[in-house]
């Protein structure tokens, strides 16, 4: 049955490894979350899934795709075919005389994404397998100089014995990067013909990426690597995103399917840049925060999102989220900007284990992941997690865990606990499961001060967004005494990834790198050349972004174009992204606009008087964003009552370790909570997809848009 | 704390273990019975009784003998190197390549050492005839000894009684 009133028009999708989550939500915020165990055929988990949260609403899929406006897509089997390097057989053409840079890889890469200790620790640095066999690359006789001055004409000939060589071989793609192509792409425009050329000769399909149309940023490791995911990796998706679009089809959808980027927008299944769709999960969160402040009027947030394998932190200051351009996922360097993020291995799966001659307690970096812990032996497991402790101190509910799906075998757990924790460091069961989750809280509570301290700024200027599975578990523990000027812990805590990415824009982002540097001694002559060379690279940039749109149907008049250019004074390594202050560059009398811009940016960002406009000032790149109108999910709004929760909520009690006593907790339903309900602890408020731990000395009250506002009382 | 099987150590030893287990392996703080499953996997692979205490290298061990319980030096196929704190290197055959010809036969042309700055010199055993080490000094550099266990100490480590004759 359709309700025209109050219509499901917003659909988000994370589609992880093990769970495949939907989010509904309808036009007046109510949402309803869905869940599905992953599955190959990735448009049959979502399907599923979706059945799974309608079931909430009584109603099908039939009826409702057809009604929906949006829906955002984020999942993580890109990242999984990079990671275990089963993505498409790609082959390569580089510059004669480099064949040999991609595997033998930038050093940062054999330590990155390491713990701390391993990164000093040499012995465990390792290289991964390149993505590109050796076998697989070839060189062509060119070069192009740090002007961008052709020095050598390429050869095209060999180009054209490269790829007849590589397609007989049997590779499905091929990647093109060339030394310096970034400042002139004629020689990589010319392979890529080549090679499309043999293909049509030889009758094959095969997708060609030449990195000039694609990354054009100076690093070559950063450049190759990206335009290669392009084949290796995001070409498969393509086809799957494109299955996943036609099921939605067939049940009647008219949305356009769309997918989280890296840099924090949404972008077509179709995109050519879909490599960018990489990592999405934990930047939807990010994302999320940002929109619910903006709707509620929160400036500074500290987003802290943790699930079981991971502690994901961002900041946004001033309603804005930092995009880190020299990104890395899955060991690689890339040239995908990013909305930056601090992460920690350290979740609330992570194992437990004792070392045996400090006598301490170590927690990760690995984690338990699917298989919970001891306290589900099905799981297979002998190691203690993270989750154990829980269940022994009654912050879990065994009965109901993730819903009740799982049996759990808290006896079990216990002795677990007590032969590998407790026994080794002299301790009761209670108190040593105590001392794991009070490590966990420390170490991620210096972490989250230490991001916000290393960037100059103070907790007392953040309100903190705690979500993510294990969020409202350890939000108490994490933010207790750092000041914050509030805790906020969503009631969706659990479908936040997948609420924010359904929150953001429909958003294509282009870079290019420029190189242009001012000082006292420039002529007017030099800057005239200055401005108009950032002109260029937008008239580059914008025909990218409208090609884009286009594919996705929009014309130029729908689209809004924001320039952005990247800044810094000269000799300084850091630059600065700006949001151009006009819109098109005639000249150079735009100049004073953009350098105030930069100066007024850089005293926000660091300190007035640490400006330093005596060096001259440097651009490094251009950027281009480009967007159109999209319907997002309203934030649900309900009358308020009264602070005593209702009848229906009250679940009775639980015994509860609380700062090394027993105690008995008040029991609570979260959804059937309601807005002004005020619970002080001790209190365990349960859902089926999270639990909201709130101890002695802490209150919350949970107002009008879900939100519950964790404080502490003393 | 973690574990490991003997299947595991001996994967470790024949360097088929896969990364992850390594990884692990060597971040983790080391596991009690290591040394001893550890001693177990080179004592399978060899055929004498005397009793491993160390390896000095993938072919050599230092060893308790059955006979009279001198700590020795033992290659794997049996070969008897003599006192452990003597430089076993003094009692193998020795080759060393120090003109370009026999470079060549190791390295392409210009991607090996100029020996009139650095040599290679290969000790192998004089039984087996398996190559143990090679170092690679200066031409004039004496024999290296690599390194002298402090095999005292390092039985307190192990909280292991040590043999009689160290």
């Amino acid at each position: 049955m359709n309700d025209l009133t109050n219509p499901v028009e917003v659909l988000g999708i994370d589609a992880g490894g093990t769970m495949t989550d939907t989010f509904f939500v309808r036009r007046d915020g109510e949402f309803v979350v869905g869940k599905a165990q992953s599955d190959s055929d990735e448009a049959n988990a979502v399907l599923e899934s979706s059945k799974d949260a309608l079931a909430h609403w009584g109603r099908e899929i039939q009826d409702v795709y057809p009604e929906m406006v949006t829906c955002v897509f984020s999942g993580t089997a890109m990242l999984n075919r990079v990671v275990g390097r089963k993505g498409l057989r790609t082959g390569l053409i580089v510059s004669k005389g480099f064949e040999d840079f991609h595997r033998m890889g930038r050093a940062l890469q054999c330590y990155l994404g390491y713990a701390f200790e391993d990164r000093l620790h040499l012995n465990t640095h390792r290289y991964d397998e390149p993505l590109v066999h050796i076998h697989d690359t070839r060189g062509v006789t060119e070069r192009i100089d740090s002007k961008g001055v052709v020095v050598i004409p390429v050869r095209l000939h060999e180009a054209r014995t490269a790829a007849e060589e590589l397609i007989d071989q049997g590779v499905k793609a091929i990647a093109i990067s060339l030394i310096s192509s970034y400042l002139n792409g004629e020689h990589e425009t010319a392979i890529r013909d080549v090679v499309l050329e043999v293909a049509k000769e030889k009758g094959v399909d095969l997708p060609v990426f030449a990195s000039v149309d694609y990354y054009p940023v100076r690093k070559e490791s950063h450049r190759t690597n990206t335009t290669i995911l392009e084949a290796y990796a995001a070409e498969p998706s393509r086809k799957i995103l494109g299955q996943l679009s036609d099921r939605m089809k067939a049940e009647g959808a008219t949305f356009d399917l769309r997918v989280m980027a890296t840099h924090g927008g949404t972008i077509g299944w179709k995109a050519k840049e879909l490599a960018r769709s990489l990592v999405s999960g934990p930047i939807g969160g990010v994302i999320g925060a940002k929109y619910l402040g903006e709707q509620l009027g929160y400036e500074n947030i500290a987003c802290s999102d943790i699930g079981g394998t991971s502690f994901d932190m961002a900041l946004i200051t001033q309603g804005n989220y930092s995009i880190h351009k020299d990104s890395d996922m899955a060991r690689l360097v890339l040239s995908l900007p990013m909305v930056a993020m601090d992460t920690i291995g350290a979740g609330a799966g992570s194992f437990v284990r004792i070392d045996p001659y400090s006598l301490s307690i170590k927690l990760g970096p690995d984690s338990a992941g699917y298989r919970v812990g001891t306290c589900w032996p099905e799981g297979g497991l002998d190691t203690v997690s993270v989750t154990d402790c829980h269940i022994i101190l009654g912050y879990l509910n065994p009965d109901n865990f993730l819903g009740g799906i799982l049996d759990l075998d808290v006896p079990r757990a216990f002795q677990c606990v007590k032969d590998q924790i407790a026994d080794p460091l002299g301790l009761t069961v209670e108190d040593a499961a105590a001392g794991v989750i009070e490590l966990l809280d420390l170490s991620l509570r210096q972490h989250l001060r230490a991001m916000i301290t290393s960037k100059g700024y103070s907790p007392r200027d953040f309100v903190c967004f705690s979500y993510g599975g294990g969020g409202p578990v350890h939000a108490y523990g994490y933010t207790k005494g750092l000041g914050f000027k509030e805790t906020i812990v969503p009631a969706w805590a659990a479908g936040f990834s997948a609420f924010g990415c359904a929150t953001a824009d429909f958003e294509y982002r282009y870079d290019k790198s420029v190189d242009v540097g001012i000082n006292d001694e420039s002529s007017e002559e030099d800057i005239e050349v200055a401005c108009l060379k950032l002109q260029s690279a937008w008239d580059e940039l914008k025909v990218k972004v409208l090609e884009e749109f286009a594919i996705n149907g929009f014309d130029e008049s729908a689209v809004t174009l924001s320039p952005g250019y990247s800044m810094q004074y000269m000799g300084q390594l850091n630059d600065l992204e700006i949001e151009s202050p006009v819109a098109n560059i005639s000249g150079k009398e735009d100049w004073p606009a953009l350098v105030q811009a930069f100066d007024d940016t850089y005293a926000r960002v660091y300190a007035d008087a640490a400006r330093s406009p005596e060096l001259g000032f440097g651009i490094t790149g251009a950027i281009l964003r480009g967007s159109v109108e999209t319907s997002k999910p309203n934030i649900p709004k309900e009358p308020m009552s009264g602070p005593t929760p209702p009848e229906a909520a009250v679940l009775g009690k639980r015994k509860f370790y609380d700062n090394r006593v027993w105690v008995e907790a008040d029991l609570f339903h979260m959804e059937s909570l309601l807005p002004g309900n005020n619970i002080v602890g001790p209190a365990v408020i349960e859902s089926d997809a999270t639990t909201f731990v709130v101890p002695t000395g802490f209150a919350t009250n949970l107002d009008e848009h879900r939100l519950f506002h964790l404080v502490e009382t003393g | 704390m973690t574990t490991y099987t003997k299947k595991q150590v001996n994967d470790l030893v024949a360097g088929t273990l896969d990364w992850d287990s390594v990884h692990k392996m060597l971040s983790m703080p080391k596991d009690a019975g290591r040394y001893a499953l550890y001693m177990e996997v080179l004592q399978d692979a060899v055929t004498y009784d005397d009793k491993i205490l160390l390896a000095v290298g993938p072919h050599l061990n230092i060893v308790e003998s059955a006979t009279d319980g001198e700590i020795i030096v033992k290659c794997n196929c049996g070969h008897d190197f003599g006192d452990y704190r003597e430089n076993w290197k003094l009692g193998a055959n020795i080759y060393v390549r120090d003109t370009a010809e026999k470079m060549d036969q190791v390295y392409p042309r210009l991607m090996s050492p100029d020996t009139t700055w650095q040599v290679y010199r290969e000790y192998s055993c004089p039984s087996c005839g398996t190559m143990l080490d090679i170092e690679a000094p200066t031409p004039w550099y004496p024999v290296m000894h690599d390194f002298q266990p402090d095999l005292k100490t390092f039985f307190e480590w192990v909280e292991l009684p040590a043999p009689a004759k160290i």
